[in-house]
């Protein structure tokens, strides 16, 4: 099904209403929070929350990405995830540049073999 | 009220020594993979056919990567404005806890109005930092620490979008592989430094449930998984890992 991008009007009341929603859960956020002692249950529980979240966001970005990433097979995508979470803890302290450079010039290098 | 700052040697002299310290953090990682992240965002907006202006005003007001990511697809594939808010929203649902699990780590004195302003600055990047270094910064430099990264963070996006916007098609491909991939390379990285193990069983439960979840339903699975994974990991800390302090750490 083919589909009309939107343009005039309709595309900057779309982005309105994509900054006023963002900007509002970020003020939701800062409103309950000074409602919310740091040594609470309630703060334990949603941190737990919190990070679920953002690892289930950046396992949707690996796994199932969209666009030019999808193109990549998902077992070099895995490969290269766990060849620079090696690299980050080969040492205990932080390796995260070199880790981070690992990953991003492998997938260069795959992108550089087809 | 925090009395954590007592036990804690001094690492910043003032309040703009903490500033520069989160900028010197910032430029370390974080403001060179949201760079590379924005570049990317950039060169989809150009590629799609939206104009410099409404490509960098995204970056500038909403500057959440992955909603922006949301709106663009939603634009292009015409959906309804409405309907876009409320994906977008959705997506921005984490910044309502990522807001509730950092700010009140602050001191009491910076706890007013103004965070109202700070809180734009805050994003997954400069939030995955600042957690991991908060509790080795005394409390009342904390805020100037988080306004210093986070401030570069969002200064670097806009020109990261404008220059992905003009180089886009002139970028070989396995470069813009690379630009797409670090942003959640980064984000997968930050993951093996969290130490409470309430928060490493919340982040292995999201990563089994997000695709379930995301099978069933695009929109709303980050929310869904972050309630139902991070609500069990708390019932497991609460009801095993507490009981047992001698079992890990």
């Amino acid at each position: 099904m083919m589909h009309q991008a939107l343009t005039g009007w309709s595309l900057w009341l779309a982005l309105l209403g994509a900054c006023v929603g963002t900007y509002l859960c970020r003020a939701v956020g800062v409103s309950l929070s000074s409602r919310i002692n740091q040594d609470s249950e309630i703060f334990r529980w949603l941190a737990a929350v919190t990070y679920a979240m953002v690892a289930a966001l950046t396992v949707r970005l690996i796994f199932l990405p969209i666009g030019l990433l999808a193109t990549v097979p998902a077992w070099i995508r895995i490969a290269i995830c766990v060849l620079s979470i090696a690299v980050m803890l080969s040492k205990p302290t932080r390796r995260l540049v070199p880790a981070l450079l690992t990953g991003t010039l492998l997938m260069v290098s795959y992108g550089l073999m087809l | 009220m925090t009395s954590t700052s007592n036990s804690l040697e001094h690492r910043f002299k003032n309040q703009r020594d903490a500033f520069w310290g989160g900028v010197r953090e910032g430029a370390a990682a974080p403001a060179m993979v949201l760079f590379a992240g924005m570049v990317g965002f950039g060169a989809m907006g150009k590629t799609n056919g939206l104009d410099i202006w409404f490509t960098t005003f995204t970056s500038f007001f909403m500057f959440a990567l992955p909603g922006q990511v949301v709106l663009l697809e939603m634009v292009i594939t015409g959906s309804a404005a409405i309907a876009i808010a409320l994906a977008v929203t959705l997506t921005a649902t984490r910044f309502i806890t990522m807001t509730v699990t950092l700010f009140p780590q602050l001191h009491s004195k910076h706890r007013n109005r103004s965070l109202y302003t700070s809180v734009h600055l805050l994003a997954m990047t400069a939030w995955a930092i600042s957690m991991r270094e908060f509790p080795r910064i005394e409390s009342e430099h904390r805020k100037s620490y988080f306004i210093g990264l986070g401030l570069l963070c969002w200064m670097i996006s806009i020109p990261g979008t404008i220059l992905g916007y003009y180089l886009a098609g002139m970028v070989p491909t396995p470069v813009t592989l690379g630009l797409i991939f670090i942003n959640p390379l980064f984000f997968l990285l930050t993951f093996t430094e969290v130490k409470p193990w309430i928060n490493r069983i919340g982040i292995c439960l999201g990563c089994i449930f997000g695709p379930l979840f995301y099978s069933l339903n695009k929109d709303s699975s980050l929310l869904v998984t972050g309630l139902v994974a991070g609500t069990i990991a708390y019932y497991i800390d609460r009801k095993i890992l507490r009981k047992r302090p001698g079992l890990i750490g």
